[in-house]
């Protein structure tokens, strides 16, 4: 231990307080204490500072740090975190917030600090393991990086040497980077990306992107005089703690929060108004406002008359008529009449008093409405879609639109750098995750791949499940169980993993990889209104690093053989293609050094060196290389105050040889201007002659305007209207599969998708500070319907769905709607008998087989205490995990935008008499005919598109394939 | 004392609060693991979580949050209690403890009205929540303060007007948990809700589950809110996240009462009948101090038993503080303890007027072993039960009940002539024990808190001891009839009415 100091000494050398640090000269970080206490070790001091050890005190005895800033791999806000390394250890003592880090600003929720249970998690897996018995026997040895690498090299290449690039796929959950994977695939030239976010966010994507060309929204909350919230953005969600922050500070300074939320989420608590409507009824009542501001004139017309694409509505559906703004707003007047509170009140149960006081609230708001729609209804319902599309028409009718306390469109407060090389896109297009039923889906058909496979559309030789877990996280998880065991379908099943899951177990290979300080990743989200990049590291080989030590392997530092997935693919690229002749070696080639083998510090280095704005000026400040900037601040911001950019004029240099379209499109042939910002979103296609759309004529001048095909804010989509769905075209209200007039007398509805503050779907179940404080799912319900079941708080109850049943404990709550129940999805981890040891904190034993497709599973084991490295383990003093439900869902997409629609009609009963907590029970048959009756409800590609493409062009798409690729192969038509 | 102040602020008072604004918090639980994760608080026990409580009926419902740990207070009862000063507060007036000298007798644990303390399981000490006193010093704001999303938390010098702690404490509606323990917290609740402010106002739910987590159970488990029909609002609320508590003192704190009881009543038992003339015989001189020098020893082993860790015990009188009753009540223990042993060693050499000499001393000492555990109950301020000032003749009472019915299975072999008039006094102190329970049982108690812990006690968890005690004593008041076949009657009837009293005062919930 170190000499005991003096207080006087101790004082000098490590206070960071703000009288002291001034004094040095150094960066005093002010908390919301506003004293001289700081938030923050100054950042001069990260290399090197003493604090005191907490369970010494009051003896003070001396711990030296190094602060090394990554990025939180929990939920998709991206907190920054500072870890802070123990010097004499190595080791990381606990995690902070990033106070350099603009979005989160220094602050974090629970599963921030927590991320410390992650990386000293007693059961993560270590090394590559490799399956020694049948898939998912549980059976496991361990074998090396090179085995395994070289064997999946073997595999990816001969399927791409042999034509077969559809057999090759990454399934991946949260990404948690920008761009990296997508690129390797793209090198790869297969079409192989998939992802979670049609069991997510891909019906609030649809909505966001038919009006803007650009899938998410960017809420200024901190600015706005009415947030109008259709999630729970206090507690969960695209983005939490960022999104949070903003929100009270927004209500501190007198801001209204409107909270539609048929369950009392932690936000709709904090709402000025909680509306607790039908499930499905919520595009309704937007509507119901909507058609209050608009006959009530209380719309911004000249918002309107400029950017809505009236004219190009007016000419496809009203021929006839002259095309003024007067007559379109005499007919927006009558589109929308039957929209009445009243009407709204009988779809939602909410009284029409009440719509109407949020109504007249939402019209005072101005261009300072804030409005933010993420899963929840869009997530739940079938037409979810329209539920953002027609709460985004709020602010379209407000102007509302990338102002100061508007909502703004995600692309233009994100930056995405542009890497060291950029791959074309591939000429491929794979029918497993972008099927000709769905070509309006905004997100792959994830959750219908095991159908796929099964109906014979294809197979997989390598498939990649990365931090991803649809046996769990999935509708119908026995279907894909069943898929997954069957290797005629899956040649080999490649888990990426830090920890167990559902779906690691029916693995080949199971390769761990890095937690947040384990890894390297950059990011950017619209957290405000600005731009920033964020940077996840290897804390340990960074601080090593900052000591003179030089490492070209997170492997060297790394807890095991855990790694990481950026130098993962570039070593499995090399061995795909070992001499380059496949062309994909060059993309994983040192630029520096050609021949060698890229490296992490170069790939990063490029990006910060070449395309962050201002970066390389502010790192050249602090006497430091870019890379070295971000390795030690972790974060940077671009720029501030984005604004209206649709509403900037196209400077006359981009206007060469410039052609006005239809409805004043401009099309250019200059270049576009440099931009190192690669940000996705809708790609417009160019003229006939090849002009590519540069902007749109607005009263005479040209702005940039929106990326859609019309330039124009789309409240009439041509897209949705020439492929197939002209009822569609114009926000509007769809009723939802839940709708009351579709279920039986005894059933209910069941919400299925809420998350709880503390825990983030399959990543956290290993986290044993957030397991002790949420660790169980009891299905919520009304007293009103208790009384009607006789069920009492803590019964059992059956839940029934369509396919199948669970049995759940009840939670009688004022929160909640009668008819409906609710019941989070972010427990019931499980494991089969025979699968080891891994995952024992939050998980049950289940028994259970699935023979002719009869599933079923009962709990032979719940959690309690045990022995590991951690004496926490010990200590473990609850015993349910709560059940999971997913497996008893069908699959229900939406058939436009591809969503899983969560929702279920369910019918509640009091527990039979041999029933058991946890017990599941599942016929996969009838999953089977759930699916083919929803593929029903498709208008094919083949049959509906005008122009013979599998797809809009325009759209966005992961991992986008050439133009070509998109025309329907002639077998089809 | 502060190093890490500006030179102006060290030089001057300082009197730290916190303000946990309760109208921001979002019930993110995001100071639960930072607390964790800065002082490496093990798995089952917590230095500050964020209690919910479910208001309203739908739709005009709503969940209220309060950030729960210690409140600072100015008066701290559980400084008041610790008999080392491993409770101390410093001169910022931060309640700060020192793990290294703490025995674990958990009488900080009993005497917090607010549940805020807890015996860490790693190192079997208390603690709490202590401002993070450690970062104060290297000038660093706690990390709870921190971590928070919405800047919900915030400390400083309640001295310093200009700060925002005073500003918001002297402007603002705030509150803090429980005035009328005369604590004086320095922890301030911006708009937290009537229900979550009382442990008591909000309903405990059926079953055993929370929302989304199991509620605690176990032998000392306390949860939370109130059992059905003990309201303590006219608001529909439903407790809806708590952590577990414990009671601090177990059976071996009920069985303690009455090995002392035995201990202190024999002797006065004794005493009585030599001041009455009836004798100064074996009884006296043998049978009595015997028995009370070995159920004191008893008492004592319970004692070190009890505690945490039971070799420091000695710290209690080597670096006593002299407020606690549990150093108090040592040193009276002691002191009847070493008269006990006078009093046998001159019985051993035969002399009798040393032993009359020392009913002097004896006597008072004798019957402060007795009440000092009245007062020692007494600094659990937040024990309601305790609080009763008729506790101290109580004690006296069920001491002498429990002397004399020790003494009457003895009389008869030692000291048959005695057998008679200790059966008087069993009887007459079995009616006056009676009789004191008549008025505890009827009388309302002033306040929820005792009420409540009244009910525990007579219809409750604790209803079956404590009938089974008014039972068994009242078949002791016929002792006079009955013989030495009165006292197991009498002594099983004390045993059963002490765990009910000692446990049914700790039931009440008080976070």
């Amino acid at each position: 231990m170190s000499r005991r100091p003096s207080l006087d000494e101790l004082a000098v050398r490590v206070s960071a307080a703000h009288d002291e640090v001034v004094a040095r000269g150094e960066t005093f970080y002010p908390g919301p204490s506003r004293v001289h206490l700081a938030a923050f070790p100054p950042t001069q001091r990260w290399d090197d500072w003493i604090e005191l050890d907490s369970r010494s005190w009051p003896e003070r005895v001396e711990r030296r740090y190094m602060l090394v800033p990554t990025t939180c791999f929990n939920c998709e806000s991206a907190c920054g975190l500072l870890a802070y390394v123990d010097k004499e250890t190595l080791e990381v003592r606990k995690f902070e917030g990033n106070p350099e880090h603009p979005g989160s600003r220094g602050r974090n929720c629970a599963k921030g600090p927590a991320t410390l249970n992650q990386i000293t998690d007693p059961d993560r897996i270590l090394h590559p393991l490799k399956r020694a018995g049948e898939r998912g026997e549980g059976k496991w040895v361990q074998v090396s990086w090179d085995e395994a690498l070289d064997d999946l090299a073997a595999r990816i290449r001969t399927a791409i040497t042999q034509q077969r690039h559809n057999e090759v796929m990454y399934h991946v959950g949260r990404p948690g980077e920008d761009g990296f994977t997508e690129r390797v695939l793209a090198t790869w030239g297969v079409d192989g990306h998939n992802s979670h976010t049609n069991v997510c966010s891909s019906g609030a994507r649809a909505g966001y992107h038919f009006w803007t060309g650009i899938d998410r929204p960017s809420p200024d909350h901190a600015n706005a005089k009415v947030i109008f919230l259709i999630s729970a953005h206090l507690e969960a969600g695209h983005y939490f703690n960022p999104h949070a922050q903003r929100i009270v500070e927004a209500r501190a300074a007198g801001a209204k929060l409107i909270v539609v939320d048929t369950r009392l989420s932690n936000t709709a608590s904090h709402a000025d108004h909680w509306i607790s409507p039908h499930p499905g009824s919520e595009a309704a009542i937007n509507l119901s406002i909507a058609n209050y501001l608009i006959q009530n004139d209380l719309y911004d017309r000249d918002f309107v008359r400029r950017w809505w694409n009236w004219p190009e509505y007016l000419a496809s559906e009203h021929g006839g008529i002259e095309p003024s703004f007067g007559s379109f707003e005499k007919i927006l007047k009558e589109l929308y009449s039957g929209f009445s509170f009243e009407f709204a009140a009988e779809e939602s149960g909410v009284s029409a008093g009440t719509l109407e006081e949020i109504a007249k609230i939402v019209a005072q708001a101005g261009t300072r409405l804030a409005t933010h729609s993420w899963r929840s209804a869009a997530a739940g319902n079938l037409g979810g879609w329209q539920v953002s599309r027609t709460l985004f028409l709020l602010n379209a009718l407000l102007g509302a639109i990338a102002t100061e306390g508007g909502t703004h469109p995600n692309a233009w407060n994100k930056f995405v750098p542009k890497p060291i090389y950029s791959p074309p896109h591939p000429g491929t297009w794979n029918e497993l995750t972008w099927p000709l039923e769905y070509p309006l889906a905004l997100n792959e058909m994830s959750f219908l791949l095991p159908h796929f496979l099964k109906e014979g559309r294809g197979r997989l030789e390598v498939y990649f499940t990365r931090v991803y877990n649809p046996v769990w996280t999935n509708p119908d998880g026995f279907s894909w169980i069943e898929a997954l065991t069957d290797e005629r379908l899956i040649g080999l099943h490649v888990a990426l993993t830090p920890t167990w899951s559902e779906t690691a177990f029916f693995a080949d290979y199971v390769l761990p990889m890095g937690h947040s300080s384990e890894r390297h990743d950059v990011h950017s989200y619209e957290q405000y209104d600005g731009q920033w990049v964020g940077f996840r590291q290897p804390v340990i080989r960074a601080a090593r690093g900052r000591s003179g030590e030089h490492f070209t392997d997170t492997r060297e530092t790394n807890p095991g053989e855990v790694w990481e997935e950026n130098e993962f693919w570039i070593e499995l690229s090399w061995r795909i293609d070992p001499d380059g002749r496949l062309g994909i070696r060059k993309y994983y080639e040192s630029m520096e050094h050609p021949g060698e083998k890229l490296s992490v510090d170069e790939y990063y280095g490029y990006m910060f060196e070449h395309s962050v704005p201002g970066l390389p000026e502010a790192a050249a400040a602090k006497n430091l290389t870019p890379l070295e900037y971000m390795r030690r601040f972790g974060a940077f911001e671009i720029s501030k105050k984005v604004g209206r950019v649709f509403d900037q004029e196209v400077p006359a240099r981009e206007l060469d040889d410039a052609a006005t379209g239809d409805f004043g499109r401009v099309f250019t042939r200059a270049a576009p201007p440099e931009s190192t910002n690669v940000v996705p979103m809708g790609a417009p296609e160019p003229d006939s002659e090849g002009r590519r759309p540069v902007g749109v004529e607005v009263d005479g001048k040209v702005l940039r305007g929106f990326p859609t095909p019309s330039g124009r804010l789309e409240f009439w989509s041509k897209t949705l209207a020439d492929w197939g769905w002209r009822e569609h075209a114009l926000p509007g209200y769809i009723r939802s599969h839940v709708h009351p007039a579709k279920l039986a007398e005894d059933q209910m509805v069941l919400i299925s998708t809420f998350r709880l503050p503390v825990h983030i779907h399959t990543r956290s179940a290993n986290a044993k500070w957030l397991d002790e404080i949420a660790h169980t799912n009891p299905l919520w319900i009304h007293p009103a319907d208790a009384v009607r079941l006789a069920v009492r708080a803590g019964d059992l109850v059956r839940v029934a769905t369509e396919t199948g049943f669970y049995v759940v404990k009840a939670w009688v709550t004022e929160g909640i709607r009668p008819g409906v129940v609710a019941c989070s999805h972010h427990m019931g981890r499980w494991k089969l008998g025979d699968q080891g040891q891994g995952q024992m904190m939050a998980s049950v034993t289940l028994d259970g087989d699935g023979k002719d497709g009869d599933w079923s599973m009962k709990r032979t084991k719940g959690v309690g205490p045990y022995n590991s490295s951690d004496p926490d383990t010990q200590r473990i003093w609850w015993t349910d995990v709560g059940v999971h439900q997913n497996l008893t869902f069908a699959v229900q997409p939406d058939p436009i935008s591809g969503q899983h629609c969560w929702h279920q009609a369910v019918e509640v009963s009091k527990a039979a008499e041999h029933d058991q907590l946890g017990d599941i029970s599942v016929d996969a048959g009838k999953s089977r005919q759930v699916y083919r009756r929803w593929l029903e409800l498709t208008r094919r590609a083949d049959l509906h598109s005008p122009n013979h493409t599998r797809r809009p062009i325009w759209m966005m798409r992961p991992l986008k394939p050439a133009k070509e690729a998109f025309s329907i192969p002639e077998q089809h038509s | 004392m502060c190093a890490v102040a500006d030179l102006a602020a060290a030089n001057r008072p300082q009197k730290w609060a916190k303000v946990l604004d309760q109208s921001r918090c979002i019930g993110c639980h995001a100071c639960t693991t930072a607390c964790k994760s800065e002082n490496e608080v093990p798995l089952s026990v917590t230095r500050t979580y964020v209690k919910s409580v479910e208001v309203g009926a739908w739709p005009s419902t709503q969940r209220a949050f309060q950030v729960t740990r210690c409140n600072q207070c100015d008066d701290a009862p559980c400084v008041t209690a610790c008999p080392t000063s491993a409770m101390f507060q410093r001169a910022d007036g931060i309640v700060d403890f020192d793990k290294r000298i703490c025995i674990g007798c958990k009488a900080c644990i009993a005497a917090c009205p607010y549940d805020a303390i807890f015996i860490n399981p790693e190192d079997h000490s208390a603690e709490k929540c202590n401002f993070c006193t450690h970062r104060l010093e290297v000038g660093l704001e706690p990390a709870c303060v921190v971590v928070c999303p919405v800047e919900a938390i915030f400390v400083g010098d309640m001295l310093d007007p200009s700060s925002k702690v005073a500003q918001v404490v002297n402007r603002e509606p705030v509150t803090v948990r429980r005035p009328e323990k005369e604590t004086n917290p320095k922890v301030f609740y911006k708009e937290a809700h009537q229900t979550t402010l009382d442990p008591i106002a909000a309903r405990r739910p059926e079953g055993d589950n929370f929302m989304w987590s199991e509620q605690a159970r176990g032998p000392q488990s306390v949860n939370s809110g109130h059992p059905a029909g003990w309201s303590n609002s006219s608001a529909a609320a439903l407790l809806s996240y708590d952590v577990r508590h414990e009671a601090p003192w177990d059976w071996r704190v009920s069985l303690y009462t009455w090995t002392k009881g035995i201990a202190a009543g024999v002797y006065l038992v004794a005493l009585l009948l030599l001041f009455t003339g009836t004798g100064d015989g074996p009884l006296f001189r043998w049978a009595a101090p015997v028995l009370g020098a070995a159920f004191l020893a008893i008492t004592g082993a319970l004692l070190v038993w009890d505690l945490e860790h039971p070799e420091r015990f000695y710290l209690i009188f080597t670096r006593p503080q002299w407020r606690s009753w549990l150093v108090r009540g040592a040193v009276v223990i002691s002191a009847y303890g070493a008269v006990l042993a006078v009093h046998l060693l001159a019985g051993v050499s035969g002399s009798q007027t040393l032993q009359k000499i020392l009913v002097i001393p004896g006597l008072p000492l004798a019957a402060m072993t007795s009440v000092y555990t009245a007062y020692l109950f007494a600094q659990s301020k937040g024990r309601d039960l305790w609080q009763s000032p008729l506790l101290p003749p109580h004690l006296l009472v069920q001491s002498l009940l429990a002397g004399a019915a020790a003494l009457l299975l003895v009389a008869p072999v030692v000291e048959p002539g005695a057998a008679e008039p200790i059966a008087y006094v069993v009887a007459g102190s079995a009616l006056g024990h009676l009789l004191m329970l008549w008025g505890e049982v009827t009388l309302v108690h002033v306040t929820a808190h005792a009420h409540l812990a009244q009910w525990s006690l007579v219809a409750g968890d604790f209803k079956g001891f404590f009938w089974a005690g008014v039972i068994l004593v009242a078949v002791a008041v016929a002792a006079p009839v009955m013989g030495v076949f009165a006292a197991p009657f009498a002594l099983a009837g004390l045993l059963a009415h002490e765990h009910a009293y000692v446990q049914a005062a700790q039931t009440v919930p008080l976070a």
